[in-house]
């Protein structure tokens, strides 16, 4: 028996359509370099320091001297932004590396060796995905206390299941592959053909899905500092500055709470769009 | 005008200017049936889609194509509707492909008989019924209720020329109907069509890559090769004194079960005396499915391979053909039963490191399919390389050497060194994997339907490759095929399985000429043989 091979008349007629989102992509992109960019240069790049005060302008809008104005404190909140900008990126980062480590590892050894232990990883996956992660942040704050590194642990344990689950799907389809049993056949063991070879060919896809994890996780974290449970003051964050502004809203200055909220839909928005391409382009849109 | 499909200088461009199709002209008369030949790429398939308006997006096509005296190039959408409803119908390679799992053999029936030609359900039913007997399903009535998950690929292809044929086409245009399938299969397959054409004065335009199911069943042939015609004309010329290059090529290429002459009984005999290479014995391995009875993969397989010697295992697909070549290179472990190679067991899965590598010295494998069974991200110097490393304890600079001599060996060259699979064609990637196995300098070689997924013309290199290699080397070889001209080409001896049993074995040239088991009899007849020879 034969093996279907495509046709050249099925390929053709399968080819992808011309990218219409690349326009999309690249503004997305540019957002996040453009942020990416601030955050690192934050001292150049910011006219003032995150906390100088200026209190002949207090709440005052956009001029010459502050682009975006100022808080209720008089402190520039383009420079605010800036700095913010680093703890607002850097702790999704750490979460969707350490999620990702934690995952595929945890992923491969359910695909890979299957039985009881990819069972009892796939409970307690279950587990883990009925526990919501703001939650799971929240009782890592209550045990060790404020500021980012709790947070970012727990979500890193409670977004991992969501890419273990896929390294799994992936793992056991790649272990059926011929290739796979031409690597055994040569007598190469199976830590080897797991680690060496399966684990960098399901690499793209699990991390492009892992990009995807970005947003969620910035726009979760930053809800965190906005209950005042991440990031601690003087630390200039967005979800904090957000806190901050509440009592200047009902006074009719909405500005200061509007600026960093613009800038964490902008840069949600803008990982998504990258995750999603990312993902269509190397995993031929294999669904999380 | 008498002609049912007229195609003149068609060609066809893709938006980025990329030619596909180049002038090919073909006519198809009622009742004629025109193959269309040509390896993968060469456009014969696009050129019968054309014929239905199945055209790549945004493609320019020039020339023209009448089909029952109408215009379909710039025809208008209804136009086109009309055609593919009442003038021509199309069966696909892979028939479970095209029918929606989901429905039952009735609804996918009735349903174009219902919208299309507005029956009424009584009549569809009917009409579907009798469609069914026509392609000669044993019973009609009870599968206008089943599903397609019941059928197996055989019946289901027969379903949908039933499919097809609901529409009454003057024309049906077949695209690789038989591929897919078994040998017995297709031939029954073969039949179906034929007596079809017949009773209903139908046009075929048959698309197909296999030589001897053309010459066995069109009456005239058009030869493509990458978008162009190479040469038409009537089947029996074309094929017996062809006057196109490529053609004389592919016909040479193509292997054949016709009785040779005897000068195949001498290389029968001049394998070496020495103690066998390979022994199976009393080999057996049965899968347990839940829920089901369990499969008997394997009953009771015993062969024998001298040193230097090589053994077909000929077999459909279920056979157990590719289950005893597992087994036999320690994918899977038996029930009961040993092998031996070389005269050491190895039957029993390795335990420590070096087992594990004394077992890969002694066995390898090529894969089916070389698109599958190479590394995507490895590139083919670097997957030698890791094996030479792994086996001989080489160091870097001397395992580029070696990985060099092995790629030549097999007629690559440096360039292919730091090639992806992705770049490299089929034969390509099949000789990049057989240089792999041959770095181990292994005592056995599988070969587990290495060249079925390949164009006959790089069949023919592949095959030729393994016959030097073993002249040079000594090589034993365990070559696994559906195809019996292709057993024949590269093994002395060969075995008949069916059903996991052997059920016949002996010299190659014997199995063809005197096929002593009843399968092993229809095996060798359902391989299509020109009409003129059989008319003989």
């Amino acid at each position: 028996m034969t093996t279907p091979t495509p046709t050249l008349a099925v390929k053709v007629l399968r080819a992808p359509r011309a990218h219409r989102t690349s326009l999309v992509f690249a503004i997305a992109c540019g957002v996040v370099a453009v942020m990416t960019l601030a955050a690192v240069f934050a001292p150049f790049v910011a006219p003032y320091p995150p906390d100088a005060v200026d209190f002949t302008a207090v709440n005052a809008g956009p001029s010459a001297a502050h682009w975006l104005g100022t808080d209720g404190l008089g402190r520039d909140l383009l420079s605010r932004l800036v700095f913010g900008a680093r703890t607002a990126l850097l702790g999704p980062l750490l979460v969707v590396i350490g999620s990702t480590i934690i995952g595929m590892l945890l992923g491969l050894l359910a695909g890979w060796r299957g039985g009881w232990i990819d069972a009892v990883l796939g409970r307690v996956f279950d587990v883990l995905f009925a526990f919501p992660s703001l939650l799971l942040a929240i009782m890592a704050v209550a045990l060790f206390g404020k500021g980012l590194v709790a947070p970012v642990i727990a979500m890193s344990i409670a977004y991992a299941p969501f890419v273990a689950r896929l390294t799994r799907a992936l793992v056991k389809a790649e272990r059926t592959r011929p290739y796979v049993a031409a690597y055994r056949v040569q007598g190469f063991g199976g830590a080897w053909i797991a680690f060496r070879r399966v684990l960098p060919n399901v690499t793209p896809i699990v991390g492009a899905q892992s990009t995807l994890n970005f947003g969620y996780v910035l726009a979760e974290l930053a809800g965190l500092s906005f209950l005042g449970l991440g990031v601690q003051p003087p630390t200039p964050d967005w979800g904090a500055m957000i806190n901050e502004a509440q009592s200047g809203v009902a006074g009719g200055y909405f500005l200061p709470a509007i600026v960093p909220a613009v800038a964490v839909v902008l840069v949600v928005v803008a990982v998504n769009i990258i995750g999603e391409e990312l993902s269509d382009r190397i995993g031929g849109g294999v669904p999380a | 005008m008498s002609r049912l499909l007229d195609i003149d200088g068609l060609t066809l461009e893709l938006h980025d200017g990329t030619r596909l199709l180049e002038g090919i002209s073909l006519s198809v008369a009622p009742g004629e049936t025109v193959g269309l030949v040509g390896e993968s790429g060469s456009g014969k398939s696009l050129t019968a889609r054309t014929v239905l308006g199945l055209v790549p997006e945004r493609s320019r096509l020039g020339g023209r194509v009448r089909l029952d005296g109408r215009e379909v190039i710039g025809a208008p959408a209804r136009d086109i509707l009309d055609l593919r409803r009442h003038a021509a119908a199309m069966i696909f390679q892979d028939p479970r492909a095209g029918i929606n799992p989901m429905r039952t053999i009735g609804d996918h029936l009735t349903e174009t008989l219902r919208r299309c030609e507005g029956k009424s359900a009584a009549e569809a039913r009917a009409r579907a019924i009798e469609l069914l007997a026509d392609v000669q399903l044993p019973r009609p009535e009870e599968h206008f209720g089943q599903y397609p998950h019941e059928f197996s690929g055989g019946m289901l292809q027969r379903v949908m020329i039933a499919g097809a044929l609901t529409s009454s086409p003057k024309l049906l245009i077949c695209d690789e109907p038989t591929t897919a399938l078994d040998v017995t299969t297709q031939a029954e397959i073969v039949r179906v069509l034929v007596e079809l054409r017949e009773r209903r004065g139908m046009g075929m335009l048959f698309i197909t890559h296999d030589l001897n199911l053309a010459a066995s069943l069109c009456d005239r042939v058009v030869v493509m090769s990458r978008g162009r015609v190479e040469e038409s004309g009537d089947a029996r010329r074309v094929f017996t004194a062809p006057e196109a290059d490529y053609t004389r090529r592919l016909i040479e290429a193509t292997p054949s079960i016709a009785v040779r002459s005897l000068d195949g009984e001498a290389e029968a005999d001049a394998s070496a005396p020495a103690g066998p290479m390979l022994e199976v014995r009393g080999l057996d391995k049965q899968y347990q499915l839940r829920g089901r009875p369990p499969v008997h993969a394997v009953v009771e397989a015993e062969l024998e391979i001298p040193r230097g010697g090589s053994l077909g295992v000929v077999g459909e697909s279920g056979s157990g053909k590719s289950t005893l070549a597992r087994m036999i290179v320690g994918l899977e472990q038996p029930d009961r039963g040993e092998v031996r190679i070389a005269g050491r067991e190895r039957s029993t899965a390795p335990r420590s490191r070096a087992e594990r590598i004394a077992h890969a010295k002694s066995v390898q494998m090529v894969f089916q399919d070389p698109y599958l069974s190479l590394d995507p991200r490895i590139p083919a110097g670097r997957a030698i390389q890791d094996v030479l490393r792994l086996h001989g304890g080489l160091d870097r600079v001397a395992a580029e050497a070696r990985a060099l001599e092995l790629l030549e060996a097999v007629g690559l060259g440096e360039r292919h060194l730091a090639a992806r699979p992705k770049t490299l064609s089929g034969g390509q990637r099949q000789r990049v994997a057989i240089a792999r196995a041959l770095a181990i300098e292994p005592e056995l070689l599988v070969m587990d339907e290495a060249t079925s997924a390949l164009d006959v013309s790089v069949q023919a290199q592949v095959l030729d490759l393994v016959a030097q290699l073993r002249a040079q080397r000594g090589l034993t070889v365990l070559f696994i095929s559906h195809d019996l001209g292709v057993v024949r080409r590269v093994c002395e001896r060969a075995v008949v399985m069916r059903r996991g049993e052997i059920v016949e074995q002996g010299p190659s040239e014997r199995l063809l000429r005197e096929p002593e088991h009843p399968y092993t009899r229809l095996l060798v007849d359902s391989v299509p043989r020109p009409s003129w020879e059989a008319a003989a």
